[in-house]
């Protein structure tokens, strides 16, 4: 039988295991209005009672927005972004302890009971902490040169009476960074991959054998996904601005939701993409850290 | 030139005395200033015309060198004898202990901070040979002097002492030798790689006003005052360079050399600017005025030229504008440059010649190329013809023109979409003006003179935005129509003068027949800021008191007392109106004088207040802070929970990204 398609069998596991995606979307989507909350109470003090709101309600009168930022009574907004960041970085944190768990059922063939996943997350968290100290060690010497580069071009470029030129350039830097730092994403998502899947506990030894397992073929299927997230994107705000009504609260909400829906599904496409690729690298079988066939009666699934 | 009695001497804070006039009287034989008209539609001189100007300017854009020679002749029209005279030298503030660099690095200005000198930025004009006619080569004799901060290292205004005082309506000729360093454009003027905007590049005499000499170092934020009279420059230049400048382009000839000699000539004009680049591309228009045509020569950035017609509608309709509702724009000639990007030099006016500022991605819906070339064209008549001290009222100058700047660019992009209008984003330029007033309502009045601001900040939002700001409320008070008589009698009444604040203030209060004094004292004269708010409203039944008494939750049956608490939180008082809405569809419009710190009105009827409105008809400019203006008995989020799903996106993208490229 002819082997499917990386993106094919990426796209497989992510139908398999939606609820992954669902429940990361459902945190993002929870951590960030906690992280609009202070702006919602601090704004809604203002303009909850005062007909100047209208402005903002139908239409998008900047002068207005602006002059809400400026009120004290808003607050600053060096505290509000802080409140927002801080959120993110929860995010991000609880992803890093999550994603092991999202790994290991990944490689499953069947659902993977609750206290499987959970093991997997503790067990695996302090590993990724690693990896990522390597990642940014690794993939941020060669970045940040890249971007000293691309400075330095930028400020030969400023000299040049061509007026184009110097964001032409930038914009080829920047597309070379990007292509650059999707390999070390690729690179890296393997060795997550195997310090699940081998139970790996010494993440040093990962990553050589992950760099050898990044192909062409990965790299190039992690940047179809990405390319295809952009599309996503653009097309989502382009729905957001033209079919939903500027006084459209909840239409401007699910287009909005469903676009982020849209872009996490494209980034659990590529770690799906990564297990796949993983596993088909592997000359000798993997077995399962914590195989568990049968799941017991009544058991809650993760 | 509108010279005052010398009563006023006191007002003037950096008149130069005109020295002990010990020896005799004595004018150059033959002199005069020209009554040329080559130059305006106009059959005669339209301005009291003191100085003469003719120079023979020759760059070098390899060095950024120049070398000139000029000639001024100068009529004394001062009623008295004259032997000082000072002279703007301003390309060298742009050395390092000049107080426009002591000024910019302390308070900011537009586009410049400094973190380190660079060679570049280094200007200088110096003076290499300073003759007066009939009484000799007097280079020795110049002497730098700092009136206005004492700096003993600014050198952007030198003195001349002559052994002879010049008689009163006599004439004298300098003729003087300089030489220019441009700076790499810190601000304003400089070059930028091939591109030249040459400002204040020559030797310029000061004005006799009020008693004295005015004549102001080079500020941070100030640079204009200067007597009317006739340029006429030779610009000498490599062949392939393209030259834009002031006035009228009167002949080019080819010198053999590789060079290129263009000849300009201005009539009733005060100051003189060129700008040269290999790269101009130029669309010429002709604008049909009131009184002649006017040929309009747009000079484009070889990557914005797709929008070269964009710049000639907004400058064909804002002359269309200014001729219909101030007055006449006299001159043949009118240059738009598009400088070069990143140069520093945007947004600048000259007699006959401005600056716009674009980019070449700029979408059609964000209008600051429009916002930019209204503004700079709006200077051809408060401060090319209605020439105000910028140093001194700047407001009479920028603020002025940010008004009819709100009122022309209302009236041609529409008045809540003129600054942007794109992906239902909107702004107009009165609400742009407005914030840049509430950012700074209080540390300086408008009258301030323009270097002892408090900052950049302060000084940009006062004269700019608040001055729109107290001139756009002022429509409310004597009406849009009268206001507009107003400016039309002040330009026509004080163009090619030098007008002060009250002389513009008068003429407002005379054409509209009201002592506006109150208005004036508060708003122009003093910081007062006004903040009205609603601060209560509330409805509680009548008989609330009975036995047994209970509300009707149909609307008209239960009678209500209702209040409505109006607040002055502010020190600045205002007549205004007040709209009171009930639940049953009713309003109550009331009319406060304000003067009190706070107002109540009741109300008994079978109806709730469902809202309170200050000022309803937006027509207060002043206040602020809009927000507290009105007041809902019911809240309505709709607009918080909008704001907060945008936050709450961009959070949610944020941390996907966060999460998405770490892990």
């Amino acid at each position: 039988m002819k082997e499917k398609s990386l993106l094919s069998a990426g796209l497989a596991i992510l139908r398999r295991t939606k609820r992954y995606v669902i429940w990361f979307f459902l945190l993002n989507l929870t951590l960030a209005s906690m992280g609009a909350a202070v702006f919602r109470l601090n704004a809604g003090a203002v303009l909850n009672n005062s007909l100047e709101s209208a402005k903002l309600t139908q239409g998008f009168d900047l002068a207005t927005f602006i002059e809400l930022l400026a009120r004290p009574e808003v607050g600053s907004m060096q505290a509000m972004h802080a409140s927002s960041f801080d959120f993110a970085f929860l995010f991000f944190l609880l992803t890093l302890f999550f994603l092991p768990g999202v790994f290991l059922g990944y490689a499953s063939d069947h659902r993977l009971p609750r206290p499987e996943f959970f093991r997997a997350c503790g067990q695996n968290f302090w590993r990724f902490i690693r990896i990522l100290i390597f990642y940014l060690f690794i993939a941020g010497i060669p970045i940040g040169i890249l971007f000293g580069i691309q400075k330095g071009i930028d400020k030969a470029a400023d000299r040049s009476t061509n007026e184009l030129l110097p964001f032409t350039l930038e914009m080829i830097c920047l597309g070379i960074i990007f292509l650059v730092a999707m390999f070390f994403r690729a690179w890296f998502d393997q060795a997550e991959v195997e310090i699940v899947l081998r139970d790996q506990n010494a993440v040093r030894r990962t990553i050589g054998p992950a760099r050898r397992r990044t192909s062409f073929g990965l790299w190039a299927a992690y940047l179809f996904i990405a390319l295809l997230a952009g599309i996503f994107l653009i097309i989502g705000l382009w729905l957001w601005h033209s079919i939903v009504p500027p006084s459209s609260v909840l239409g401007a909400f699910i287009v909005g939701q469903l676009t982020m829906l849209v872009w996490l599904k494209m980034r659990f496409w590529q770690r799906a993409c990564a297990v796949v690729h993983y596993e088909r690298e592997q000359e000798m079988p993997v077995v399962e850290a914590y195989p568990s066939p049968v799941t017991p009666a009544g058991a809650v699934q993760a | 030139m509108t010279l005052r009695p010398l009563a006023a001497v006191g007002l003037c804070v950096c008149m130069l005395s005109a020295g002990s006039l010990a020896e005799p009287a004595a004018t150059a034989p033959g002199l005069s200033i020209p009554n040329t008209v080559s130059a305006i539609n106009s059959p005669t001189p339209m301005s009291q015309r003191v100085v003469h100007y003719e120079i023979d300017a020759k760059y070098d854009p390899k060095t950024h060198q120049l070398d000139g020679a000029e000639t001024l002749t100068y009529h004394n029209l001062t009623g008295q004898p004259l032997d000082t005279f000072p002279f703007h030298l301003y390309l060298n503030a742009f050395q390092p202990k000049a107080t426009w660099i002591r000024e910019t690095k302390r308070d900011g200005t537009r586009d410049t901070s400094f973190e380190k000198w660079e060679d570049k930025n280094y200007g200088s004009d110096e003076i290499k040979g300073f003759e007066v006619v009939g009484q000799g080569e007097l280079t020795s004799q110049l002497q730098y002097i700092q009136p206005d901060d004492n700096n003993k290292d600014d050198k952007t205004v030198i003195q001349i002492k002559l052994p002879k005082p010049i008689p009163p309506d006599g004439y004298v000729q300098f003729k003087i030798k300089f030489h220019d360093q441009f700076p790499e454009t810190l601000e304003r003027t400089g070059y930028k790689r091939d591109f030249l905007l040459a400002g204040q590049w020559f030797p310029k005499v000061g004005v006799w006003i009020h008693g004295g000499w005015n004549c102001h170092q080079f500020h941070g934020a100030t640079e204009f005052f200067a007597d009317f009279g006739v340029y006429d420059v030779n610009i000498t230049v490599p062949q392939n360079e393209v030259v834009g400048a002031s006035g009228v382009r009167v002949a080019d000839t080819k010198n053999g050399d590789g060079t290129e000699t263009y000849a300009y000539h201005g009539d009733d004009i005060h100051d003189f600017a060129w700008t040269a680049s290999p790269r101009y591309m130029i669309k010429d228009d002709v604008y049909q005025g009131t009184m002649g045509p006017v040929a309009l020569h747009i000079m484009m950035q070889p990557a914005h030229w797709s929008q070269a017609q964009r710049h000639d509608e907004i400058l064909q309709n804002t002359l269309k504008r200014f001729e219909a509702w101030y007055g006449p724009y006299p001159y043949k000639t009118l240059t738009l440059v598009d400088p070069e990007p990143g140069s520093a030099a945007e947004g600048m006016e000259y007699p006959t010649f401005i600056t716009g500022g674009t980019a070449w991605w700029m979408p059609k819906g964000i209008y600051l190329p429009e916002l930019v070339i209204e503004h700079e064209f709006g200077h051809q008549y408060w401060y090319g013809m209605v020439a105000t001290n910028e140093f001194e009222d700047a407001w009479m100058d920028e603020g002025i023109n940010s008004y009819t700047e709100v009122k022309v660019l209302d009236d041609i992009l529409g008045k809540n979409t003129s600054i942007l209008n794109i992906m239902r984003v909107k702004m107009g330029e009165r609400e742009q003006q407005r914030l840049g007033y509430i950012r700074d309502p209080d540390f300086d009045p408008m009258t301030r003179k323009g270097w002892l601001f408090f900052d950049y900040g302060s000084y940009a939002d006062v004269t700019y935005g608040k001055t729109a700001s107290v001139l756009v409320t002022l429509e409310s008070v004597i009406g849009e129509d009268t206001m507009r008589k107003a400016m039309h009698e002040y330009f026509m009444k004080y163009r090619f003068t030098h007008p002060v604040p009250e002389d513009f203030l008068k003429t407002i209060e005379e054409v509209s027949g009201k002592d506006l004094r109150w208005y004036f004292n508060q708003a122009v004269y003093g910081t007062n800021v006004m903040d009205y708010e609603v601060l209560k409203i509330d409805s509680s039944p009548t008989d609330w008191w009975k036995p047994n008494f209970k509300e009707s939750k149909k609307p008209g049956e239960t009678e209500y007392e209702s209040e409505v608490i109006v607040h002055r939180k502010g020190d600045f008082v205002m007549p205004l109106d007040i709209l009171v809405k009930f639940d049953n569809g009713d309003s109550v419009r009331e009319h406060w004088d304000g003067q009190d710190r706070w107002i109540r009105y009741s109300y008994d009827k079978k109806a709730k207040v469902a809202s309170a409105e200050v000022d309803p008809d937006h027509k207060n400019w002043l206040d602020r802070n809009f927000f507290n203006n009105s007041k809902t008995a019911e809240p309505d989020g709709t607009a918080t929970r909008k704001l907060a799903n945008y936050w709450t996106f961009v959070s949610e993208f944020f941390g996907q990204f966060l999460a998405g490229w770490l892990i």
